[in-house]
């Protein structure tokens, strides 16, 4: 018999903590699809996705029913479209993308990733017309997302690409201006961009994975909230490095659960089962909350002292348990803090206590990084280029993976309430100082990748 | 059934105290007996023990059983004794053995009569065995934990439809779960290594 004790605990933590799988990824090469006819690609694509991401509906009711586990997306990603539809004008993109998200939606898909280039030390002409395709397609489309990696240790910051995303966001947003410029919440640019990663926007397949990947995202912010708030509750002289022992061990079953998932979901359509993103992914419902973790361990206003330790003792502690567990964790693996998309992120941000410098600094110690903030609409690409500079910078220089999803709200101003809706969830405008760094970030050219050695 | 030649299976059931497993033990060497499976468990301070000996020729189930009872005090130990028949089935054994086939059924609510014997006659209607079991009360509450056998034919969404539909006639909260997400989440060794077992 296994054990009672353990029985129950992982009862609790599936039934009264709300544990889910939160996203389980079909990755799908489709280099093998790209053709110089238009028409003939987007077949082959349509064709393509729907016979490798529909068994991945039956097959998620099929386990999550074995296991009692609700999954609750299935999402795909494709090989990044800069390279495979190379060649193409921005017409030609825009069908494909559009065949792209029909195809997700013919194939029961929420979301499906992977409209992205790797820009990170120099852009070649179907990279540069992918981004400049960005706006129109991120408005003409409604499941597909994208993603550009315009920075990395190795090669340093492209900061010509990140101009250029400057005026994407801008027009992005104006382009979605009656749904508070929405399409911008569908983008992420990445520093050092991980190629296995399951979550949106920045999903995609990355070229050195299999043929067909899946790859899983376990949620579990509720989960490690009510382990430390269970943990407080029968033994009030716990130290955090006891709070940081029981994250260990929630993460380890958390992942657990992921892996199990996610090899069965494999073998049932015939794919080979990729990673598990340990990642903390909260979602707009209270109770499922990054933010609330912070709360249960004493950190009363999010974003004043000690909220950065907070964090990065929950990071560290989700990281061990995780890896502990499996062998196969990869993607982004840590706490995401985004903000419109987390009840009490979004909450300190209207209270005054998390300001857009305090989120920067928080992200130099989780991943991802300036993710779902919104800005003012005012705000100037040139200001967006910069923040996004600033946000790679600490990605480039600490060898890790951070990103940037901002959305300069269109007509909005600091502190008025910006909504996305599901998922997305919703924000007060975060304050932000604009055109400081104009001539600098005109300058343009590439910041050279850092020293990594005389690192004392 | 296949009756083997001088095996016997045992249970002895008494107020739990130290040393019940040392004189049933005693007992049986002092008939030159060799114990082949034991398995004992003590619930709400009363103890059980079943035991799979084997003894030499010409050793009786009566005195067996007057060993074993002498080395208690007068009228401690309930004694039960049977000759070992190999009641095994085979196609009950291969389900019992497939690791595919083990869930777990939990059952949590307020307590009340009658829930156990609903629950059980459900799943014996649908040949699901039950390999192992264990329940409590505590503050009126009934926690409930079976392990049990699902023969591969059985319909798994039918039964746990018809689960929910027995917890719901008595207020509980049923779960229905591949025994593989406790085992993954509770042991160390590889997920992997799990589902290759």
């Amino acid at each position: 018999m296994i054990g009672q004790e353990e029985t129950l605990q992982t009862i609790e933590m599936l039934q009264s903590e709300h544990l889910d799988v939160r996203a389980v990824n079909i990755g799908i090469d489709l280099f093998d699809c790209a053709d110089r006819d238009i028409g003939r690609m987007c077949e082959l694509v349509y064709a393509k996705v729907v016979r490798c991401a529909s068994p991945l509906g039956p097959a998620r009711r099929k386990i999550a029913q074995k296991y009692g586990i609700p999954i609750v997306n299935c999402r795909a990603s494709v090989s990044p479209i800069a390279d495979v539809a190379a060649g193409h004008d921005h017409s030609s993109l825009l069908r494909l993308a559009q065949t792209l998200d029909k195809a997700a939606l013919d194939s029961g898909i929420d979301i499906i990733g992977g409209y992205s280039a790797m820009v990170q030390k120099g852009m070649s002409a179907g990279d540069r017309l992918l981004i400049e395709s960005l706006p129109a397609v991120l408005s003409e489309t409604q499941r597909l997302c994208a993603s550009v990696n315009a920075a990395s240790t190795k090669a340093g910051i492209n900061v010509d690409a990140l101009l250029l995303l400057g005026a994407v966001w801008k027009d992005t947003a104006q382009l979605t201006a009656e749904s508070d410029g929405f399409g911008c919440c569908k983008l992420s640019v990445f520093a050092n961009m991980p190629e296995d990663n399951p979550f949106m926007a920045g999903s995609m397949k990355g070229i050195g994975e299999p043929e067909t990947v899946v790859n899983i995202g376990v949620s579990g912010p509720g989960v490690v909230k009510r382990a430390i708030e269970r943990l407080l509750q029968c033994n009030s002289h716990i130290d955090l490095g006891g709070i940081a022992e029981e994250i260990k061990s929630t993460a380890f079953r958390v992942t657990r659960c992921g892996e199990l998932i996610g090899r069965e979901i494999a073998d049932e359509i015939g794919a080979q089962f990729g990673i598990v993103d340990l990642s903390l992914a909260p979602t707009p419902a209270v109770g499922d909350s990054v933010g609330e973790i912070f709360e249960a361990m004493g950190v009363s206003a999010i974003g004043g002292p000690g909220t950065t330790a907070a964090l990065s003792l929950l990071n560290d502690a989700v990281k061990k348990g995780g890896s502990f567990a499996s062998s196969s964790v990869g993607g982004l693996s840590g706490a995401f803090i985004p903000v419109a998309e987390d009840c009490a992120l979004a909450a300190a941000v209207g209270s005054g206590s998390l300001c857009i410098e305090k989120l920067e600094a928080m992200t130099s110690v989780c991943s991802v990084g300036l993710d779902m903030v919104a800005l003012p609409g005012d705000t100037s690409a040139e200001t967006l280029a910069a923040l996004a500079m600033d946000e790679l910078a600490i990605g480039v220089a600490n060898h890790k993976t951070t990103s940037v999803r901002i959305i300069p709200v269109p007509g909005k101003r600091a502190g008025d309430r910006a909504v996305f809706g599901g998922l997305f969830g919703e924000s007060p405008v975060m304050d932000i100082p604009n055109n400081t760094s104009t001539l600098f970030v005109r300058m343009g050219g590439r910041i050279p990748a850092p020293l990594t050695s005389l690192s004392n | 059934m296949e009756l083997l030649r001088n095996e016997f299976v045992l249970t002895v059931m008494a107020a739990d105290r130290v040393g019940i497993v040392r004189d049933v033990s005693s007992a049986l060497a002092s008939v030159g007996g060799n114990i082949t499976h034991l398995s004992q468990t003590v619930l709400r301070g009363y103890f059980t023990l079943i035991i799979c000996v084997a003894l030499p020729d010409g050793v009786s189930l009566e005195k067996l059983k007057s060993e074993i009872e002498a080395r208690g005090a007068q009228g401690e130990f309930g004694v039960l004794v049977r000759p070992f028949a190999d009641t095994s089935d085979r196609a009950r054994s291969e389900i019992a053995q497939c690791r595919e086939c083990r869930y777990v059924l939990t059952m949590r609510g307020k307590d009340q009569p009658g829930i156990i014997a609903r629950t059980t006659a459900y799943l014996a209607a649908n040949s699901i065995n039950i390999v192992d079991f264990y329940s409590y009360v505590h503050e009126d509450i009934l926690l409930m934990l079976a392990q049990v056998s699902v023969p591969p034919t059985v319909d798994l969404g039918r039964v746990q439809e018809g689960l929910q539909s027995v917890g719901s006639d008595f207020g509980l909260a049923v779960h229905f779960q591949h025994e593989n997400v406790f085992r993954a989440t509770s042991e160390v060794r590889s997920v992997q290594g799990l589902q290759e077992q």
